[in-house]
């Protein structure tokens, strides 16, 4: 018989539950739903009833057994803050927006994920892929660049001339929101 | 004037009259009975829904102080408490009231067919129809838009009932009170269009099931699936199809507090035909509130096996070959994606005002609320009463608080005193 | 019409021939691209995964150059198109933000002022030129061409950001249906190509790719038809890798929307286009020969 005083108990129960006991449990974090709640990408968690529809429409979840939209969601609400940000979860959004459209209650899962990868960044969590495009949009203005050759057949093909960049622009915008703070790190 | 011949409106015109006042009932389609008509059983008690409801019919239509306006609409209201003025259009049936007597011969003629409104449109009725066996009044109606004047009615009818020439008449009423009672309709799930309603076959709504379960219904009472008429072996059903749900495009965030409830009747009803059927609910709450209920949803699962499914399917796809139904789900327990196929699935839609609240509402002068359910002027102390006097509303056109058909019939007595109430020391012309 | 033209980062860098069909259907259409001057890029969802307010800023910045030139701007990618939408209509609905926003865009010289609108491609043709006029310029329709159409992700949803538009996918098959092709019914036409995770996870980018050609070779099509230079890179280089991993051929060719309309209008496609196409698009070419 397990008399249940408070709901702190409960959540470590869950939490332990889904997360095989792989996880910090002392580190369950209460305010996280709101720190996420309180982002402007973020605002759709308070309101999600953990219908499970966001799953069942995902593409990426038939395909990757981890990936789970109303999981990501639950353990946002139950505080497992480190596990949601050191996890490749929100890495295998595709941004398709399937989740966000189908979602009974605005919980906005898919715009939730940025949330989360923004918080994730910031704590040093970011794919390889994802460094790569940022530092050439950073030296560059733009995350993919022609090439040389690509150039030269601009002029073959009566492309007109080269889409110009001002890159002191860029860089004064990114350094200014400390963009580059986050994607040069100890390097 | 008790408008709607559902539960809510013969229970409200039926104590109105006993105590001894003159009710006009004025129904829009041409039989009173309204839902309930259309159900097979009623929950939790698993009673036969048009056992109950018949009598009920009979004895009101019946009732010397009851004036059956059936085939009729309100059209104009003047006037205030105690002295309303209302202008009722009598729509014609093209056949003579006072001659008709129901024997069916011109309908069995009739050479034009339509889909049948009854039956959620699943079988087909004739141009010269009686909407169903059990209709009160019992009078046979032409649909002038199906009819095609071929006049075999007229030739076949033993007392000389078809008038083709009837036209549409204006009378109008001197009423104390006016009660509504339009009830509900069912959202239409092509809505969504992830579940495939209308573009799969064997997707149906509940209430076609309802119709397919019905002994009187298109199939005789048997289950049998649309695209083959094979019995289906496999059966899921989908809560919250439009309920619950706050998208702009969507905008019924309500709960609509009956459908779990139907639900699981119906899943029962099923097995009841079918003991070797698997029957699947997906639900995202079991809303099981009220006495017997929960003991209900214990029954389906101990006793009948029903399967009981915590997700919210995300989509369905259709088998082309087979026409058998893919739903796509997350099983909470172990937490994956997965499938499974069924040969049937049957969506819960959310009840929705009826068509054409809008237009009586603003012909009454009553507020509706921003669903579109009448408006109580307050939720507290004055439930049943609109935002004009004398006008009273019960049932589920006040919106899913209601629970099912013992509230609505509550309520509709609960009216009725509340007419006497207000009514008792008036000067009533 | 006359529209600032956005082209973004990929279709400079790696689909030239996307751009090229574009130009010639604007010249002949009358549709004058002006090009937008140090425009950057337009900040997808890889680097929104990085920073909101960086997003944000990169985004306004090219629509305040749009704004400055008093046009509205035309992308041709569906990614483009999301991002500076998104923003656009954050920044025209939220003054904190905005404000935020332009208190950054202040150190470039700019401010967002709300006077532009974003276009992509199909949506222009649509609205502001007209179905009417497209017909009218189809001068070798591609009768009897089956095409699977893939309107992509972010050319439609998320519904509440793009539902007052136009209804977009609807508009695409009507135009690719009045070059003479047909668009079918397919499958799962509404999900994703998988483009979004190139770079940052191929092997899911690849099976979720699978999904969707699945779905297009059931269906019976011959060729895929997208608005979105991710989607073309996604299904036709994908489709390559899918043959090398999964060891399954599909054979079905991916055209720019641009590429299928500018044929239909008599314009040929040169030497250096159709070897753009990683899947070759003979059998289409040939559909043309024998009409």
């Amino acid at each position: 018989m397990i008399t249940i005083l408070n709901t702190e108990k409960v959540n470590l129960l869950v939490a332990h539950e889904i997360t095989n006991g792989d996880s910090d449990l002392s580190a369950l974090d209460a305010y996280f739903m709101h720190e996420v709640a309180n982002m402007p990408r973020g605002r759709g968690v308070l309101a999600c009833i953990q219908c499970g529809r966001c799953t069942s429409s995902c593409l990426v979840a038939r395909v990757v057994e981890e990936h789970n939209p109303r999981k990501l969601m639950e353990t946002i609400i139950l505080g497992l803050r480190s596990d949601v940000l050191r996890g490749q979860l929100p890495w295998h959004c595709l941004s398709c927006f399937t989740c966000l459209d189908r979602c009974p209650q605005g919980g906005d899962v898919g715009e939730a994920m940025f949330a989360i990868r923004n918080l994730a960044v910031r704590e040093g969590n970011i794919p390889n892929g994802i460094v790569v495009q940022a530092q050439s949009l950073f030296e560059t203005g733009r995350v993919v660049t022609p090439s040389r050759m690509a150039l030269v057949n601009r002029k073959k093909y009566g492309l007109g001339k080269e889409p110009t960049v001002d890159v002191e622009a860029v860089k004064k915008i990114l350094r200014k929101t400390s963009f580059d703070k986050l994607i040069y790190r100890g390097s | 004037m008790v408008i709607g011949g559902g539960i809510a409106g013969i229970q409200a015109s039926s104590d109105l009259a006993n105590r001894g006042f003159k009710v006009y009932l004025v129904e829009k389609s041409p039989s009173i009975g309204g839902r309930m008509a259309q159900l097979d059983k009623t929950f939790p008690t698993m009673d036969c829904s048009m056992c109950i409801l018949a009598p009920k019919m009979i004895e009101c239509a019946r009732h010397p102080n009851v004036q059956l306006l059936t085939y009729s609409e309100v059209r104009g209201v003047n006037g205030s408490v105690g002295n309303f003025k209302v202008k009722v259009v009598r729509k014609p049936r093209y056949v003579d009231e006072t001659k008709c007597t129901g024997c069916g011969i011109c309908s069995d003629n009739c050479p034009a067919e339509a889909p049948n409104e009854f039956d959620e449109n699943l079988g087909i009725r004739k141009a010269i129809y009686m909407p169903f066996p059990q209709a009160v009044p019992r009078l046979v109606t032409v649909d002038k838009d199906n009819c095609i004047e071929c006049g075999l009615c007229e030739n076949v009818c033993p007392a000389n009932a078809v008038n083709r020439e009837q036209q549409p008449e204006e009378i109008v009423l001197d009423v104390g009170a006016i009660v509504v009672a339009t009830g509900f309709d069912m959202f239409d799930p092509s809505v969504i269009p992830q579940y495939g309603y209308k573009r799969f076959k064997n997707v149906i709504t509940a209430m076609e099931l309802e119709r397919t379960l019905c002994a009187s219904g298109p199939t005789g009472g048997h289950l049998i699936r649309p695209s083959d008429g094979k019995i289906p072996r496999s059966i899921a059903f989908i809560q919250c199809v439009g309920s619950r749900d706050r998208r702009k495009w969507i905008d019924h965030p309500y709960c609509s507090s009956i459908c779990c409830k139907y639900a699981v009747k119906d899943a029962v009803l099923i097995k009841e035909h079918e003991p070797d059927s698997r029957v699947t609910i997906f639900y995202i709450d079991m809303r099981a509130f009220g006495r017997g209920f929960q003991e209900f949803v214990n029954r389906a699962k101990s006793e009948f096996g029903i399967l009981f499914i915590r997700s919210n399917p995300g989509e369905i796809s259709e088998n082309p070959n087979t026409n058998n139904l893919i739903v796509w789900f997350e099983d909470l327990i172990t937490r994956t994606v997965h499938n499974a196929t069924f040969d049937l699935v049957v969506l819960c839609p959310t009840l929705i005002p009826r068509k054409g609240v809008e237009e009586l509402a603003k012909i009454l002068g009553v507020e509706l609320d921003n669903y579109g359910f009448f408006k109580s002027v307050d939720a507290v102390k004055k439930p049943l009463d609109t935002t004009v006097p004398g006008i009273f509303a019960c049932g589920y056109c006040l919106g899913p608080k209601t629970g099912d058909v013992p509230d609505s019939v509550a309520q509709g007595s609960a009216t009725a005193g509340r007419i006497a109430e207000v009514l008792a020391g008036m000067e009533v012309s | 019409m006359k529209y600032a033209f956005f082209l973004g980062c990929l279709i400079p860098a790696r689909e030239p021939n996307y751009e090229h069909s574009v130009r010639k259907i604007a010249s002949e259409l009358g549709i004058e691209l002006v090009e937008m001057e140090g425009a950057n890029c337009c900040a997808p969802f890889s680097i929104q995964s990085v920073d909101y307010a960086s997003w944000l800023a990169l985004a306004a910045r090219n629509l305040c150059i749009a704004e400055e030139m008093g046009l509205d701007i035309l992308t041709l990618c569906n990614d483009c198109y999301e991002s500076l939408l998104m923003t656009n209509t954050i920044l025209k609905e939220d003054k904190e933000t905005r404000d935020k926003v332009n208190e950054v865009l202040a150190d470039v010289g700019l401010e967002f002022k709300g006077k532009t609108n974003v276009k992509i491609f199909s949506d222009a043709l649509y609205e502001d030129i007209g179905l009417e006029k497209v017909k009218n310029a189809i001068k070798e329709p591609f009768n009897g061409l089956r095409v699977a159409v893939q309107p992509g992700c972010h050319l439609t949803k998320p519904k509440r950001i793009h539902f007052e538009e136009i209804v977009a996918a609807a508009a695409l098959d009507e135009l690719v249906e009045a070059t003479g092709a047909e668009s079918i019914a397919y499958e799962r036409k509404e999900a994703c190509c998988g483009g979004p995770l190139r770079g940052i996870n191929d092997e899911v980018a690849l099976h979720v790719a699978k999904q969707k050609l699945d779905g297009v070779k059931t269906a019976g099509a011959d060729c895929i038809v997208t608005v979105c230079p991710f989607c073309y890179n996604e299904l036709d280089m994908g489709q390559l890798e899918i043959k090398r991993h999964f060891k399954q051929e599909y054979d079905l060719p991916v055209l720019h929307f641009a590429e299928l309309l500018r044929m239909a209008m008599g314009m040929k496609l040169e030497d250096w286009e159709v070897k753009a196409h990683r899947i070759p698009i003979t059998k289409i070419l040939n559909i043309k020969e024998t009409k």
